[in-house]
């Protein structure tokens, strides 16, 4: 990881300077918005698939049972190696991959048993295993850093914090031993808690002990000034690099295997049939949503990276018809939503509408007193971004959304209605009860229609000079006998089509 | 709108035609389930025989190769036998119908052979070979209904993906593979549409679309699942005339089918099914009202049992 981050940021620095990118770094918002579009990223590829099998839930329950492969493979190895393993340990990697598959398989068989159906079945498997996770937290690992709050919407706005410090030059490491002239010494107390006495008291026996040997790295030298020239340092946030792995492994895995992912999951049969394995694809893409489920977990929480793997899939698979579009929709909406979520967290929506203006509206007009000041969590904050942008497919989607919807219902109510009363025209002309059947006055008594619709309609059908008036007879023009000829083919006759 | 009312009509009359059928099937299985617990080594071999026989009179008369041989297949869901103890040979260059009952077993015969379903006793072979060996060969045609039509993808795109085989794991389909699913695509008549949506066809057009993608693998045996189901007159007729066509070019094509009126028709081989092969052979010696009446009418068999049990104890 460390040596990654090394050959990215010599990339980096042939582009920026060494100040600039520490800058860039050091704002928060440009981190938060960095991991939080690496976060969309890999949500939007995964949860396209998730979303087209029908278990976007899926990934709402794995990415909470992850905490327990994370808690056993920690529990593992501090029983077998006897130290605290960090956090990003590519042991507890791999126990959170096998939670998230463990989840699926553990769903698959109670679905099996054919006593509870598949929905259920989830709901079954994932509060035991987070249950168990919780237990086991807060009963052996009571000091690892795993607060509910965490757990909960995660630290998004404070990872620019922590960092890997790279030194580039100047990079001077410093051991303090305890004959060092710069090593702080102090006396303490050995057998003092052994027998329950004060340090004053006479029996007391002590040691000498140095509290700042070790090692230290360029950056720590500098930090604690033994060392005299200011070395040449990026900080670089540990999120972005774990982020950014998982999104060119999520990238790759969707890219080498778009075409078996996309057959078996539009035909999981034809896919078996054709010797893919699909079962293998699906408990390999359980991997990878295990795999990006603890990645974010740091950053977003477990509850929040639910957001990222079903609302931009779902706004997008409004927005188009082609799978590889709904990809990079997905990805875009959330993206934007986590860049636009930083903003509102920090008070400001779309940058047209500070959160804060309008609290002091509603208090003015409702005589309300509302807090003014707006400082909200952000992975909060990029959830409710990323849902607004699905409101707005879901309203204003050319093809599905609500406007256009309602437009092309009541354009083909019109049009229908334009070729009853035209059909009914040519049906009747020139036949005896003509008098009664287009008289321009009755008309609307034989469809059951108000007379307001029917003028309308006849209004309508003058302006296309489809039809035409003589005293209070109607007929048909000779555009509109054309017109009212092919709708009887088209409709009548041949298989049609649904638009 | 007429052709999807239409359509609507026939699913309605389709459904009350099974409904009935699935009540005699029921029946028939239990029965079967019954009897087979009681006097299996028996009884077995009574049913087989007709079974066995036909296949063997028609190789006779067509000197063609085996394209699908079944032995022994028996399929259970939980301990309730799918289909019971089945041989079947199939040879090569007919159009053959699988009938039965509701809950006959038909798909599950179709999905056992492809290994799609585990197998709970028995072989199947292609041209003598184990599935893994002949995938190339051997296109499947899956019931509409199996899929999500809501998919984001184009009818093009769904009948590339039968191509996929061939092309094996990473490899992607490219100029090649667009223009022989377009071909494909020709040959069912759904050119105009290569470009559309696949949420935006009828129930016909997503049965031919369905077809097209198995006639690009460009198999030697194709195996259908009921392909006329719920299509209108026009979408049967073209489907048969393709089925026809292929069996032209010596493909052997299998169907499970529904309608026994136009069974006779469409068909010179069939094989009655329900759990266990009634009969199998020849349209003409084997499409027999005894042999149909064995098959769906369960209650025949059941009555026949009833009456050797009531022989024995006259005796």
């Amino acid at each position: 990881m460390f040596q990654l981050e090394e050959l990215i940021i010599q990339f980096l620095l042939n582009f920026v300077a060494r100040e600039e990118l520490n800058a860039f770094l050091r704002d928060p918002r440009n981190t938060a918005t960095l991991v939080g579009a690496l976060i969309a990223v890999c949500g939007a590829l995964l949860g396209t698939f998730l979303l087209l099998r029908g278990m976007s839930l899926t990934s709402d329950a794995i990415s909470h049972t992850v905490l327990l492969g994370i808690v056993v493979a920690f529990m593992v190895m501090s029983s077998l190696f006897g130290r605290e393993p960090s956090l990003a340990s590519v042991w507890l990697i791999i126990g959170a991959a096998a939670a998230g598959v463990a989840t699926v398989v553990l769903t698959e068989l109670i679905y099996r048993s054919g006593l509870v159906k598949q929905d259920a079945a989830l709901g079954l498997a994932f509060p035991l295993l987070f249950a168990l996770a919780v237990i086991l937290v807060s009963r052996f690992v009571d000091d690892v850093h795993l607060d509910e709050d965490a757990v909960m919407v995660g630290e998004i706005g404070v990872t620019w914090a922590n960092t890997n410090s790279h030194c580039l030059d100047q990079c001077e490491t410093v051991t303090i031993a305890p004959d060092d002239a710069r090593a702080e010494l102090t006396r303490q107390c050995t057998n003092c808690r052994e027998l329950g006495i004060n340090p004053r008291d006479e029996k007391a026996e002590f040691t000498q002990i140095c509290t700042n040997c070790g090692e230290y790295s360029p950056a720590q030298a500098w930090q604690a000034g033994f060392t005299r020239t200011e070395p040449a340092l990026v900080f670089w946030p540990k999120s972005i690099t774990v982020m950014a792995v998982l999104t060119l492994l999520t990238l790759f895995a969707v890219v080498l295997f778009y075409k078996e992912l996309k057959l078996s999951t539009f035909d999981p049969t034809l896919a078996a049939a054709l010797g893919f394995r699909p079962t293998l694809l699906h408990y390999g893409l359980m991997v990878l949503v295990s795999l990006v489920a603890v990645g974010a977990f740091d950053a977003v929480g477990s509850i929040l990276v639910v957001a990222f793997f079903i609302i931009p899939p779902a706004a997008a698979y409004l927005l188009t018809d082609r799978l590889p579009r709904m990809l990079a929709y997905s990805a875009l909406i959330g993206a934007a939503g986590a860049y636009a979520g930083y903003d509102l967290a920090r008070g400001s929506f779309l940058g047209l509408v500070r959160v804060s203006d309008l609290l002091t509206g509603l208090n003015d007009l409702f005589g309300l007193d509302l807090v003014e000041q707006w400082d909200s969590s952000i992975s909060a904050s990029m959830v409710l971004m990323i849902f607004v942008f699905f409101m707005a497919a879901w309203v204003f989607s050319p093809k599905y959304g609500l406007v256009s919807t309602t437009v092309r219902r009541s354009n083909q109510r019109r049009s229908f209605d334009n070729q009853v009363v035209l059909g009914h025209i040519q049906h009747h002309q020139g036949i005896a009860a003509e008098s009664d059947e287009l008289a321009v006055s009755t008309l609307h008594g034989h469809f059951r229609w108000s007379p307001a619709k029917m003028e309308r309609v006849l209004r309508r059908l003058q302006a296309h000079n489809l039809v035409q008036f003589e005293d209070d007879f109607i007929s048909l023009t000779a555009d509109g006998e054309t017109h009212a000829h092919s709708f009887r083919q088209n409709q009548l006759t041949n298989e049609t089509v649904v638009e | 709108m007429g052709g999807a009312a239409r359509a609507r009509r026939r699913e309605l009359h389709l459904k009350e035609r099974t409904a009935v059928s699935n009540q005699d099937g029921v029946g028939i299985r239990q029965a079967d389930v019954v009897r087979v617990r009681e006097a299996p080594v028996q009884e077995t071999p009574v049913q087989e025989t007709p079974a066995q026989e036909a296949p063997a009179g028609g190789a006779a008369q067509k000197p063609a190769s085996t394209a699908l041989e079944v032995d022994d297949l028996t399929v259970a869901y939980d301990s309730r036998p799918a289909i019971w103890d089945i041989d079947l040979r199939v040879p090569e260059g007919v159009l053959m119908a699988i009938i039965g009952p509701n809950g006959a077993g038909k798909s599950t015969l179709i999905k056992a052979a492809l290994k799609l379903i585990p197998r709970a006793a028995g072989t199947v072979q292609f041209y003598g070979q184990p599935y893994e060996r002949v995938r190339g060969m051997v296109g499947y045609v899956p019931q509409r209904g199996s899929v999500d039509w809501d998919f984001p993808t184009t009818v093009l795109d769904v009948v590339t993906m039968g191509l996929y085989g061939r092309l094996g794991w990473l490899r992607r389909p490219g100029q090649r593979e667009q223009a022989a699913a377009m071909h494909a695509l020709e040959q069912v008549g759904m050119q105009d549409f290569a470009e559309r949506q696949i949420s935006q066809l009828s129930g016909g057009q997503q049965q031919r679309t369905f077809l097209a993608r198995a006639l690009v693998q460009d198999a030697r045996i194709y195996l259908m699942d009921e392909p006329f189901a719920a299509v209108d007159a026009v979408t049967e007729r073209a489907i048969i005339s393709i089925m026809r066509e292929l069996r032209a070019r010596g493909k052997t094509v299998v169907v499970v089918h529904h309608d026994l009126q136009t069974a006779a028709e469409y068909f010179d081989w069939v094989t009655l099914l329900n759990v266990e092969v009634v009969a199998s052979g020849p349209i003409g010696e084997t499409f027999t009202a005894d042999n149909l009446r064995q098959t769906y009418g369960g209650r025949v068999a059941y009555l026949q049992d009833a009456q050797r049990i009531a022989g024995r104890e006259e005796l």
